[in-house]
């Protein structure tokens, strides 16, 4: 096992690392989720055609409130140096699983943040994160939402903030289209444009992201909602959630 | 969505609202008598409350009435309800709440609502939809503490506007802030804002084709998790149930602790309302083994 991550003065390890991290395939399982998608396909309300628009809105209203939890950890983590404020780490993410009316995504979030935690510490052991884990493990109601744990896993790594959030933004659309693929007959090319299309939506959801707190943040994605609510309904699944 | 916070900004203006009103509600349980009585009311202008109206299981009925028959930009409205310990209250109004259209040098009109249920107290919250007229600017925050035992039932409807006149998302900008917190913990939270111009509510991600948006809170305290799971199956069957699915959708769902949620996007009022009813008979006859009885408005 490594020591604390020394990538304070190594710009590109750190780089590759936080590539690492945001990788869809880092194993946490997020490939098993499709947060509401495939009831919406499923139900003709989304398709490849509408695919690009739905992410849109998505990263407008649901993607700026993630990265607004994702920024809140980290900076938590940058200034959690000597005592981590376990009260304040726990009530994140309580704020953030009461923000989610579906309990198959709330479960789903709090199950890859719970595994990413974990898989970073498995790779490079660090005290903040030791003891953000423990918090929750120790308290069975203390959920660990999957944006909280990449923002304070990537923050204790001293990883830059605002490519903290570009990143778990980026990672999250790439799973969202990716779900859709195996969904719906989206080809290559296509899924590839829509994921590029969407950069400055990512950028533009990151940015909003810095000017807003828990509080004061809007999430507004009835569909989408609708679609992860009514996801234990489906006769026939492919996904978790 | 762009960050507009009208709650905060309206509270923070320098300018004088056109009203400013609150109204204040405690009510009480009568143990002689085993009824809830509205032990204090306190208002002014054109909040108001006449009388509380006992029902049949004992529970207080109060209409809210906005005597103004509707709310302007610059109006500032705070309505608090107490509950003591054992108290059964069943509020709603007299009819849609109705936000007009401001002017362009107005500041959003805001209804501040904070709702306290004490150990074993029980309330049911069916108001009639909210109806944002064209240019309308709205800001409301609500905020609902459970103790131990304490029971909600709440809906919140969400018309798209004056429909009948052509208006569809014709209004400036709707905020909404709900927080529902049972001792101490977080269980449901909203931060909605609505500002049509900026971001379409047709997009795919957030009403599709449809008009009207409900959301349905059903809390308590006791119940053990599956009980809830066990719940929110249940209701999801009788949702579907419903005629033209394809028109109204229900989407139903357990909360982080203590309740299930149900969501509606339908593209009639009258389909929200009457499947928050039918889902509402549901879940009380689940949860309490009781009837229930439709405001006297109704029926």
């Amino acid at each position: 096992m490594e020591k604390e991550s020394p990538n304070a003065n190594q710009p590109e390890l750190a780089y590759l690392q936080l590539l690492h991290l945001a990788d869809s395939a880092f194993p946490i399982g997020a490939l098993s989720h499709s947060f509401g998608l495939e009831t919406l396909v499923a139900a003709n309300q989304l398709s490849p055609k509408s695919l690009e628009l739905f992410l849109q809105g998505y990263l407008e209203e649901a993607g700026a409130t993630e990265a607004v939890f994702c920024r809140e950890a980290a900076k938590l983590a940058n200034e959690s140096a000597t005592n981590f404020p376990i009260e304040r780490w726990r009530e994140i993410n309580e704020t953030l699983s009461a923000l989610k009316p579906a309990r198959e995504s709330r479960n789903g979030s709090a199950s890859l943040g719970r595994n990413f935690l974990r898989a970073v510490l498995a790779v490079s052991e660090n005290k903040i994160l030791r003891q953000a884990l423990e918090a929750a493990e120790n308290s069975p109601a203390h959920s660990i939402e999957n944006s909280p744990a990449f923002g304070l896993a990537c923050g204790a790594l001293k990883f830059d903030e605002d490519a903290i959030v570009l990143a778990y933004l980026h990672q999250w659309t790439a799973n969202s289209v990716s779900a859709v693929q195996r969904l719906s007959p989206l080809g290559q090319t296509q899924a590839t444009q829509i994921l590029w299309n969407l950069k400055p939506a990512m950028l533009e959801a990151a940015n909003r992201s810095a000017k807003l707190s828990p509080d004061n943040l809007s999430c507004f994605t009835p569909m989408l909602d609708w679609g992860a609510m009514e996801h234990p309904a489906l006769t026939t699944r492919l996904f978790i959630s | 969505m762009a960050l507009l916070n009208e709650t905060a900004a309206a509270i923070n203006s320098a300018t004088t609202p056109r009203v400013n009103a609150k109204l204040n509600l405690e009510f009480a349980y009568d143990q002689a008598k085993q009824t809830t009585i509205l032990q204090e009311s306190s208002s002014n202008p054109p909040l108001k409350v006449i009388r509380a109206f006992q029902i049949a299981d004992g529970a207080a009925l109060v209409h809210l009435h906005n005597v103004s028959g509707g709310l302007l930009g610059d109006d500032r409205l705070a309505m608090s309800v107490r509950l003591a310990e054992n108290a059964k209250i069943q509020i709603t109004t007299t009819g849609a709440t109705r936000i007009y259209r401001a002017r362009e040098s107005a500041t959003p009109a805001t209804q501040q609502t904070e709702i306290t249920l004490a150990e074993n107290a029980f309330l049911e919250y069916l108001p009639d939809p909210i109806i944002p007229y064209a240019h309308a600017r709205y800001s409301q925050q609500t905020t609902i503490h459970l103790a131990k035992n304490a029971g909600l039932f709440w809906w919140e409807i969400l018309a798209p506007g004056r429909e009948a006149h052509g208006e569809l998302f014709a209004y400036d900008s709707v905020e909404m802030k709900t927080d529902i917190i049972a001792q101490g913990q977080k269980i449901a939270r909203e931060r909605i804002q609505l500002n049509p111009k900026k971001f379409a509510l047709d997009s795919p991600t957030r009403l599709g084709p449809y008009r009207y948006w409900a959301t349905f809170y059903i809390c308590k305290q006791g119940p053990a998790p599956a009980e809830w799971q066990a719940l929110e199956n249940k209701l999801r069957e009788t949702a579907s149930e419903f005629p033209t699915p394809n028109e109204t959708r229900w989407g139903i769902s357990t909360l982080p602790a203590h309740g299930v949620v149900c969501r509606c996007l339908s593209m009639r009022g009258r389909d929200a309302i009457q499947g928050l009813h039918h889902l509402w008979r549901t879940a009380k006859q689940s949860l309490y083994n009781a009837e229930a009885i439709p405001p006297r408005k109704v029926n």
